[in-house]
């Protein structure tokens, strides 16, 4: 084990040094750090011109200023980084890194965990329909997302979200034929996830198609558009409604102490939806406050479950925990939504919360809620683009390992066992068809971190893609090594970390030196 | 059980609870009540302004804070002497002082401070923030000529800076007793002694800060002692934070980094997002700001910023002329388009130093084919089509630039242009009459020409498709020549002819002497005529304006007559603003393009 992490390292640091030289060279050649002053017509060009052949060693080979750089950056090792400055500016490499490393975090986060949740989810009930039209429509969409260019997709977001979006605000109705788009489109999807007989479809497709459009009636009839509210009766149908949910999945409705333990949750979210609004109003809310209540949340549903107890306490306790969360949330979205409407018509929003641009309104000033608000209004389009392309790549994935776990023998023995459906996919098939995601994701996701290029620049964030890119069209190096660096190591480190989790997770993997 | 009942009690609760709600919040309850207040009609003013990079520091005078990002916002913060009109006119601002020519030999100019001018601090501005602002542009301390650390200059004294003119005054300039005046004379006449010196950093903080002073007029008075008794310690302090000190990305605690002097102040600025001014309430001068709050946001997608101004996310911007852009802009209904011309010019360079078809030594030093040559060349370029179909589709009014040294919409233009004689010329591309000037001259055809073209510019290289037929008619067969170090390579003498842009940051009256004097930087093209020397040497020590203007007419027509090339067109420039929102906007084609006239903008409600 020792000799595995060793030599791993000895070798990743050769791969980042080797990687950081070309990479400095080829940079050099490529950029031009006199470039605006070539066609300038300044009368003191010739001293501007050497006033910069000295500033960043120019007459000196570009070997000389490797291993300037190189012995900078080699400080970090001890703690002493100087990643050199943006000569343009006069920052610090190191100061312009953190505050990428944040915006890219911020802006890719959110995006991240939501394609990974809803590919791998969809990728699993694709590959339970196999060869069905809902196989075949998904696959379809996710080709076509894949294949779609972050700029264009990102463009008619813009235009349709978000420009088209704000003018409806000003005057929302909704058009009888988005009616009949939205219910047949419900139903259809629903009725093909579900598959079934001819006649459990036609239910589904009912049920899907009738509750789709009751909720867009209630969205009509309530102005839910202009001051959505999801109120007392909203928070208590849902709530049930995610109890039922998690139950299913979690242990089947046949258990009766978990379904009761996650009812009870969902009733305790119920009967707390007053007193929270209170608890918001003289606490004070703020991410640490929010995310506290959460787990306090989780625990507390854990508890309900642990005092239902039974012969099966373990998992009883995990559904009423499970139900817990989202019963938390849709408590804090309720209160959320009450802002809105003050949102909206906030003089500095204008009626606009959709923006195409930013991570915030400038100047503007509000309280936990307001500026939530305005961060859900700012990451809105570019954590769709992200979302939406990338969520692909997992439905794929996830597809294709749950087809090769459920043509395996031990499903075909659990099911020859008499057990259930359910328990064949949720605990048989469904841990196992992680597995070969445990290696992607851990790449994915620290990979991440070098940002998005492409919507980090039309969405003007400031990230870790914008720092490259603008340096590179500015023709600045510290910073691009810099980018290059971090990105280096984090995927040198993405890998490694992805070999353990593998190693931890399937038993037949050994680390071995 | 026991837990039935638990859950009983707790909707008995909820029920009782239900009755009572909890009161709004604080904040929200006020911006509902801005909000009602801005739906009664009475928003505050305020605008948003696009803008590609984010301003890093407000000394603009340095070397490394030259930058357009820096200057427009310091120019709504700064008073200043001057500035340049929409015509890129020269106009006074006598808001904080004035400053007038006293003596031609020498050449003597005194500025003098206005008496109630002070920063947003209270500290008066007086006649030391211009002996700074010398001391830092001037270089005349300076014991060292670069540095590849200019915050930290172990003891040496180097203002990271650059200045033509300033130079020229050898003697430290005189204050006067009440520290209001200021006299800088010139050892030799200098033409553009006007632009020379103006208002930069504020003199105590920037002594303060270096020099560890707490009172600004003891810090003011010992930065006039550094300067008049030369004390190398001090000034090396004070040069290393004039250079560095004034640099930030984000609203810098200390407020004395950004003091006010003009229309607006800097009230907030949120690192690489937005950055806001706030009208300045003791600015009492000839420029006050017009609308009251101004933000700038960043962004450098052009494209983006129009979908943010149909957005109502921004009021104003000026992006990179391009037709895809104003396509876009076209669809937008609230958009006001407003097309211009920026400092920059497209010109066309032959090079006749390099042993090719423009070089008199291609014909044994026979320079007077290898001028007719060039002429034949000048003559077939068709520089009226390309500003038809590349400039037009962006600028409506744009026209052939018919001048090699002033910009056209300049006060000279007309006259120089009509001297220099280029309209006639190479009025637009005639290739008959350039194949029979190259009959005459006895060249056989076709002559070879390398055409550098840069490789990542689109513009450049529709220009060339255009010129190649035209040419070729003539009888030059033009080799396509594509680099992406093209910038490296000018005057390299690896091509015979370029097409590119200069661009001028500055009406001054000398600029371009470096581009046609023997031996200049930016003559990359091997020129050299005694008589176009002699003239520049005159023209730099003429300040009358009319006879500047003669000179400049006779170096225009020296320079068409040999041929050396051509200017084509002035680069296009767009500004579009959201007419709903702001009105009466004229942007400049220098800096500080569409912040020009901030005093003039209207807001929606005086429509």
């Amino acid at each position: 084990m020792v000799m595995f992490f060793v030599r791993r390292l000895l070798t990743s640091s050769l791969v980042v040094l080797v990687s950081t030289f070309v990479m400095y060279v080829l940079v050099s050649i490529a950029i031009d750090p006199l470039a605006d002053l070539r066609t300038s017509t300044a009368q003191n060009k010739e001293q501007l011109i050497e006033q910069r052949r000295q500033l960043l060693q120019l007459d000196e080979s570009v070997f000389h200023r490797y291993f300037d750089w190189l012995g900078g950056a080699a400080g970090c090792v001890v703690g002493q980084c100087d990643l050199g400055s943006n000569w343009q500016t006069n920052q610090q490499v190191s100061d312009l890194l953190s505050g990428a490393i944040l915006t890219t975090l911020q802006l890719v986060s959110l995006a991240t965990v939501l394609a990974i949740l809803i590919g791998v989810f969809v990728g699993i009930v694709s590959a339970l329909r196999q060869y069905s039209g809902f196989d075949y429509s998904i696959t379809f969409v996710s080709f076509l997302l894949y294949s779609l260019p972050t700029f264009w997709v990102a463009v008619l977001l813009k235009q349709f979200l978000a420009i088209g979006f704000n003018d409806f605000l000003a005057d929302p109705s909704i058009a009888w034929w988005f009616y009949v788009v939205c219910v047949l489109l419900a139903g259809v999807t629903l009725m093909a996830a579900l598959g079934g007989t001819a006649t459990n479809r036609l239910r589904n497709f009912a049920i899907a198609g009738g509750a789709t459009l009751a909720v867009l009636l209630y969205v009509e009839l309530t102005d839910f558009i202009s001051n959505p509210t999801l109120g007392i009766v909203g928070v208590a149908v849902l709530s049930i409604g995610a109890a039922l949910c998690v139950t299913i999945l979690s242990t089947g409705l046949g258990d009766r102490r978990s379904l009761y333990a996650a009812l009870t949750v969902a009733g305790l979210g119920i009967a707390l939806y007053q007193p929270m609004r209170f608890f918001w109003y003289y606490a004070g809310a703020s991410w640490p406050i929010v995310i506290g209540m959460g787990l306090l949340a989780v625990v507390v549903g854990g508890l309900v479950g642990f005092l239902w107890g039974g012969p099966d306490r373990s998992t009883v306790v995990r559904t009423a925990a499970l139900t817990a969360l989202p019963v938390a949330f849709l408590l804090f979205i309720d209160r959320l939504f009450s802002t809105w409407d003050v949102y909206v018509n906030h003089v500095r929003i204008g009626g606009r919360p959709i923006s195409t641009s930013g991570r915030r309104t400038p100047n503007f000033d509000g309280n936990f809620w307001m500026q939530t608000l305005d961060l859900f209004g700012h990451l809105l389009l570019p954590t769709l683009t992200l979302t939406l392309i990338s969520f692909a790549a997992y439905t794929r994935y996830a597809r294709a390992s749950t087809l090769e776990v459920l043509n395996q023998d031990y499903i075909r023995t659990a099911r020859a066992k008499g057990l259930t459906e359910r328990t064949v996919i949720m605990r048989h098939a469904f841990r196992n068809a992680l597995i070969p995601l445990a290696s992607i994701v851990p790449v994915d996701i620290i990979t991440l971190i070098g940002g998005a290029v492409i919507t980090e620049r039309i969405f003007g964030w400031r990230g870790m893609g914008f720092l490259f890119v603008d340096s590179l069209g500015k023709n600045v190096i510290d910073p691009i090594m810099a980018y290059l660096l971090v990105v280096a190591i984090l995927a040198v480190v993405a890998n490694f970390v992805a070999d353990l989790v593998y190693a931890v997770l399937d038993p037949r993997i050994r680390v071995n030196a | 059980m026991r837990l039935r009942g638990f859950t009983v009690a707790a909707i008995a609760v909820t029920m009782a609870l239900t009755a009572c709600s909890a009161p709004e919040d604080e904040s929200e309850e006020r911006a509902r009540e801005d909000s009602d207040r801005a739906a009664a009609g009475e928003a505050p003013d305020a605008i948003t302004i696009g803008w590609n990079q984010p301003y890093y520091s407000y000394n603009d005078d340095t070397s490394d804070g030259n930058a357009t990002a820096n200057s427009i916002i310091n120019y709504m913060l700064r008073g200043n002497l001057f500035y340049y009109d929409e015509n890129q006119a020269l106009v006074r601002d006598e808001s904080l002082g004035t400053f007038e020519k006293t003596s031609d030999d020498p050449l003597t100019v005194e500025y003098t401070v206005a008496d109630d001018a002070a920063w947003s601090d209270g500290t008066p501005i007086d006649a030391t923030d211009l002996l700074l602002q010398f001391v830092g542009t001037s270089g005349n301390l300076n014991t060292i000529d670069a540095s590849d650390d200019v915050g930290n200059l172990g003891g040496e004294v180097y203002f990271n800076s650059s200045s033509p003119g300033l130079p020229l005054v050898t003697e430290l300039p005189e204050l006067s007793n009440d520290n209001k005046t200021l006299t800088l004379v010139y050892s030799e006449p200098f033409a553009d002694w006007e632009v020379a010196l103006d208002f930069g950093v504020p003199a105590h903080v920037t002594a303060m800060k270096a020099l560890g002073i707490d009172d600004p007029q003891a810090a003011k008075d010992a930065l006039v002692d550094a300067v008049q008794s030369n004390d190398k310690a001090a000034l090396s302090s004070l040069a290393e934070f004039w250079n560095t000190g004034y640099d930030f990305t984000a609203l810098p605690d200390d407020e004395l980094l950004h003091l006010s002097s003009g229309a607006y102040e800097l009230t907030d600025y949120v690192e690489g997002e937005y950055l806001t001014l706030t009208a300045n309430p003791d600015y009492t001068g000839e420029l006050p700001a017009s609308i009251n709050e101004v933000t700038v946001t960043y962004s450098d997608d052009p494209l983006a910023q129009v979908q943010q101004l149909q957005n109502g996310e921004l009021d104003l911007f000026g992006p990179q002329a391009t037709t895809d852009v104003l396509e876009a802009l076209e669809a937008v209904d609230q958009a006001e388009v407003d097309t211009g011309v920026e400092g920059t010019y497209e010109h066309v360079d032959l090079v006749m130093d390099n042993g090719g078809p423009f070089d008199p030594a291609t014909y044994g030093g026979d320079a007077e084919t290898a001028r007719q040559v060039r002429q034949a060349f000048l003559t077939a370029y068709p520089r009226q089509d390309i500003v038809d179909t590349l400039i037009k589709p962006i600028n409506p009014d744009a026209e052939v630039r018919n001048s090699f040294l002033v910009t056209p919409g300049s006060p000279s233009y007309e006259a120089v242009s009509e001297a220099s004689g280029m309209e006639e010329a190479y009025g637009d591309g005639d290739s008959e009459a350039a194949a029979q000037i190259l009959a005459e001259a006895g060249v056989e055809g076709p002559i070879d020409v390398r055409f550098l073209i840069p490789a990542d510019n689109q513009r450049r290289s529709d220009q060339f498709d255009i010129v190649q037929p035209k040419l070729a008619d003539a009888g030059f067969n033009l080799i396509a020549d594509r680099r992406g170090t093209w910038g490296e390579d000018l005057g390299s003498g690896t091509y015979d002819a370029v097409s590119f842009g200069w661009q001028s940051t500055s009406t001054a009256v000398t600029e371009s002497q470096a581009t046609f004097y023997t031996g200049g930087l930016n003559n990359l093209i091997g020129y050299s005529n005694p008589e176009v020397d002699d003239l520049f040497d005159e023209l730099a020590v003429t300040t009358d304006e009319g006879e500047q203007e003669d000179i400049q007419g006779q170096i225009d027509a020296i320079l068409t007559e040999d041929a050396i090339g051509s200017t084509v067109f002035q680069f296009p420039s767009v500004e579009a603003y959201n007419k709903n929102v702001i009105g009466n906007v004229t942007s400049a084609p220098l800096n500080p393009t569409i912040f020009y006239g901030y005093w003039n903008w209207t807001g929606p409600e005086t429509e």
